[in-house]
């Protein structure tokens, strides 16, 4: 077979206009998948023509939608069923608005109430269960509604506590990396050899992070505190909270104004005006 | 119900609406109808001219979609092209049955040229593309491709309606659908 002739004898066209018979379609159809080039060019046609559809689009009237929708759902339910009242009464509709021979006139006229009546009843009874099925499918979607909207609210305080936590983690990071804060390694005393943590202290704007790296757990109680030794003398630099002593985030601590060296006491929660040495847990003096 | 505002673009993909509807997922429906009512719409509103009967196309579209999606297959084509094809065979159906011919017997629609012709709607079409094609095509083609595809005629129709020999319709059809596509590469 001659592809190009086939291709240029317009067959491709026809097929995609919707022109052939049954049989012609499934010769274009065996054709087109022996032949790359022919379906190639069947493609290219059926693109050209669904572009040309599409670029003819117009916006539905208002109101249409919900109207299609709920015919749609009529029918596929209607179809559904397939109940042979349904045809029966479909017969009886149609058959309303046929008047025959006028002698019978008044036998028809009963006939004709009474199939109304028949018929009015008919389809009272559909719009009803049309009604049912429509307001059921309603709840239904209002219950997903719902639904969704409970997860997109979830969704939404999720990604606001993660980017809080983003937000956070980047200040951190940006103190970890800022060349104006010193750090000073505080190292475990004897009485806990590996405790380790370390404090950034900013000598301009007198700015104190900790960063612990371990810590053995406060008892019951009782909670870490963080103090600066200027000149000797002890300056209470803040308690540290549940996650700065398990080592999850860097603390900003009080501001202090001068310091050699910092260390660390276990006090009575809520801190202390004075520090007990005798449960000192970390010291560091200031290079 | 819905406190969805209607011009809040719905991105659903075609793999999806097809996964959907292949679960026989009813609610698809309404994603589809979103998706490609302008597009299906505006076919058939220009094929049977009337919006109470283009509805009703719309409707019978939807459910032959529906009832014939197991035919679908990927393989050979866009669910757009398909679901397009069934709107407009079904317009066509529609105008060439005998009751829309008696309906509109006053109007009949192979006597007027004019109405052939794909007149200025009243309202502009939203799609770019429009002004575009018809501006490549010429006038030609535009009528030959408008019998065609709007005016539900078939190529040999079209020759006797044009008094034109069959090879120069074909040729036009051919050439006007060439210059379409070179338009959408």
């Amino acid at each position: 077979m001659n592809i190009q002739e086939y291709i240029e004898s317009g067959i491709l066209e026809q097929y995609a206009l919707g022109e052939l018979d049954e049989t012609q379609r499934a010769d274009v159809e065996r054709q087109a998948a022996s032949y790359p080039e022919i379906r190639a060019e069947l493609d290219e046609v059926e693109q050209a023509l669904g572009a040309y559809g599409e670029a003819h689009a117009l916006t539905p009237p208002p109101g249409m939608k919900e109207r299609v929708l709920a015919g749609f759902q009529a029918a596929i339910q209607q179809d559904a069923e397939q109940t042979p009242k349904a045809s029966s009464q479909e017969a009886v509709v149609r058959q309303m608005p046929a008047p025959t021979a006028e002698t019978e006139r008044a036998e028809i006229g009963s006939s004709w109430v009474s199939w109304s009546m028949a018929a009015a009843v008919a389809l009272l009874i559909v719009s009803g269960a049309a009604n049912l099925f429509l307001f059921n499918k309603w709840k239904q979607t209002e219950t997903d509604l719902t639904v969704a909207l409970n997860q997109q609210a979830s969704y939404a305080s999720t990604v606001q506590a993660v980017n809080k936590n983003l937000a956070s983690r980047n200040q951190e990071l940006s103190i970890l990396r800022s060349e104006q804060f010193q750090t000073v390694a505080l190292v475990g005393t004897p009485a806990a050899p590996d405790a380790k943590a370390r404090v950034l202290y900013n000598p301009t704007t007198k700015a104190v992070y900790l960063d612990v790296r371990k810590l053995p757990a406060a008892p019951p109680g009782k909670q870490y505190q963080l103090w600066a030794l200027d000149q000797g003398k002890p300056v209470d630099a803040g308690v540290l909270a549940a996650a700065t002593a398990a080592g999850d985030s860097l603390q900003q601590m009080k501001d202090i104004a001068s310091a050699q060296a910092f260390a660390m006491t276990v006090e009575d929660e809520g801190g202390s005006p004075n520090p007990t040495l005798s449960t000192m847990t970390v010291l560091g003096k200031m290079q | 119900m819905s406190a969805i505002p209607p011009e809040l673009p719905t991105p659903v993909s075609e793999e999806l609406l097809v996964q959907r509807l292949r679960a026989r997922d009813e609610s698809a429906m309404t994603l589809f109808y979103e998706k490609y009512s302008a597009a299906l719409y505006g076919v058939i509103f220009r094929i049977v001219k009337k919006e109470e009967i283009a509805e009703d196309v719309l409707q019978e579209s939807l459910v032959k979609i529906w009832h014939s999606f197991y035919s679908y297959d990927a393989s050979k084509g866009r669910l757009f092209t398909w679901v397009l094809n069934i709107s407009r065979n079904l317009a066509i159906d529609k105008i060439r049955s005998r009751q829309y011919r008696v309906n509109s017997r006053t109007q009949p629609i192979e006597e007027s040229a004019a109405l052939r012709q794909a007149a200025e709607p009243s309202f502009r079409p939203e799609h770019i593309g429009l002004q575009e094609m018809t501006r490549q095509l010429n006038p030609e083609q535009r009528q030959i491709i408008d019998l065609l595809y709007f005016g539900g005629f078939t190529q040999s129709e079209v020759a006797e309606e044009l008094n034109l020999p069959l090879g120069t319709v074909k040729t036009r059809a051919r050439a006007a659908i060439k210059v379409l596509s070179k338009l959408i590469r």
